[in-house]
């Protein structure tokens, strides 16, 4: 996918909710085989875009990278990560192309965020020959709001 | 923030300070050009090449078993190790430098000059491994035969500030140091590569000569983090892990005055019997 706007979910920082020191947007399962690129991390700014500017007023909350692989340069199978629980025997690191976590602490972010519902809008970008450029890599399983007292 | 003992090994040696690249003078400068220079002439696996496809290509991918992991600091801390051995084996007492882009917001000036005098800067650009580049193209990235960069192109995740990593340095548990740290270490390969640059993925990264001034970088802020949080460490379970292809555990790369080296903004030495009566 490339532009990614989740549907509304309750906002764990909405009024009459217990205050927080810290909140992290946590994304699991983040796929890294394709090119690099930054995942820029809007709140309640669902028409985000390439061209919307890093600016906090208007819902920017961060950004990961994902260092990538471009590729794969294996025979057939290289890079497909086997599914399923490994042999407890198994003492070989984990696959290459595990998917990872990425953590992004939005606590300024999400302290501006009053409504009971937010939406996340995710723009990935790297620059491209003719410069910035949506990148059609941007790949997770899921993601959660955490909030800690 | 030399604070520890010389190595075990060599009690009377005193630890060597890798130095801001932008602090080197013209003698240190020219002895680290020289150790790159001869270790890119050598293509066994002394040579730069060697070291530098540790990282990537040729296959395997060894630093997959370091990146969006918790090892990642610890990984990359042997590489470097051992990269600034091989360097040693050619010019004796070179360190590598650091590249602070918390402050030089720019490719520094000793790897961003395409000539030294007349001959060809080793730290602007490096001949990658043919065999890395036929991997590449199999994999669909194309790269040249020399590396290149394009830092700052439209697009590009920004350098992280001085406020970035103050705000890293405060965080007292080390995975969730290691976790930002490693997200603002992939911002400047992005932001040195560009579109095209070998900086920019994983498999090309380290053929750049830059690859090792940003590195030693993010290891000097891990070694900021110990000094300011020196209760605070790696998870037990992690300690006694191997960090192939190197022959150390974590537990081993947790004290860089072990491995015979620390960080310093600025040195100056001199001899006994040298000075003025």
């Amino acid at each position: 996918m490339n532009l990614f706007v989740s549907e509304p979910i309750h906002n764990p920082a909405g009024e009459g909710l217990p205050d927080f020191t810290r909140a992290d947007l946590v994304f699991y399962g983040v796929d890294h085989l394709g090119p690099s690129f930054e995942a820029r991390i809007f709140l309640n700014c669902a028409d985000a875009n390439l061209s919307t500017p890093r600016d906090p007023e208007i819902g920017y909350a961060g950004s990961f990278t994902v260092f990538g692989h471009a590729g794969c340069a294996g025979d057939e199978g290289h890079c497909d990560v086997p599914p399923g629980p490994r042999d407890p025997f198994d003492l070989r690191p984990p696959h290459a192309l595990s998917r990872q976590t990425k953590t992004v602490i939005v606590t300024d972010a999400l302290r501006r965020v009053t409504d009971p519902e937010l939406t996340v809008t995710i723009v990935p970008v790297r620059p491209g020959e003719a410069g910035a450029e949506l990148v059609d890599s941007l790949e997770f399983d899921e993601f959660r709001i955490l909030t800690y007292l | 923030m030399s604070t520890g003992a010389a190595s075990p090994q060599h009690p009377t040696v005193p630890l060597r300070h890798r130095l801001n690249i932008d602090s080197m003078n013209a003698s240190q400068l020219s002895d680290f050009r020289a150790a790159v220079q001869a270790a890119m002439a050598i293509s066994d696996e002394r040579g730069y090449n060697y070291h530098a496809g540790i990282h990537g290509y040729p296959l395997p991918i060894s630093c997959d078993i370091a990146h969006g992991r918790p090892i990642f600091l610890p990984w990359h801390r042997a590489y470097l190790y051992f990269f600034e051995l091989a360097l040693r084996d050619q010019q004796p007492g070179v360190t590598l430098p650091w590249w602070d882009w918390t402050t030089d917001r720019h490719i520094p000036r000793a790897y961003d000059e395409p000539k030294v005098g007349e001959d060809p800067n080793p730290l602007y650009s490096a001949k990658v491994d043919p065999l890395a580049r036929q991997q590449g193209e199999r994999a669909g990235d194309v790269k040249g035969p020399m590396t290149t960069r394009r830092p700052g192109a439209d697009g590009s995740p920004p350098l992280p500030s001085e406020e970035d990593i103050k705000k890293v340095l405060e965080l007292p548990g080390f995975l969730d140091f290691t976790h930002q740290l490693e997200n603002f270490h992939n911002n400047v390969h992005v932001w040195v590569g560009g579109p095209s640059g070998d900086m920019s993925d994983i498999p090309f990264a380290a053929f750049d000569p830059i690859f090792w001034a940003h590195h030693a970088m993010i290891d000097r802020v891990w070694r900021m983090w110990q000094l300011r949080h020196p209760s605070a460490s790696v998870p037990a379970t992690l300690l006694d892990e191997a960090l192939p292809p190197f022959n150390m555990t974590v537990r081993q790369t947790l004290d860089a005055n072990t491995l015979g080296y620390d960080y310093a903004v600025q040195a100056a030495s001199s001899r006994a019997g040298t000075g003025q009566p």
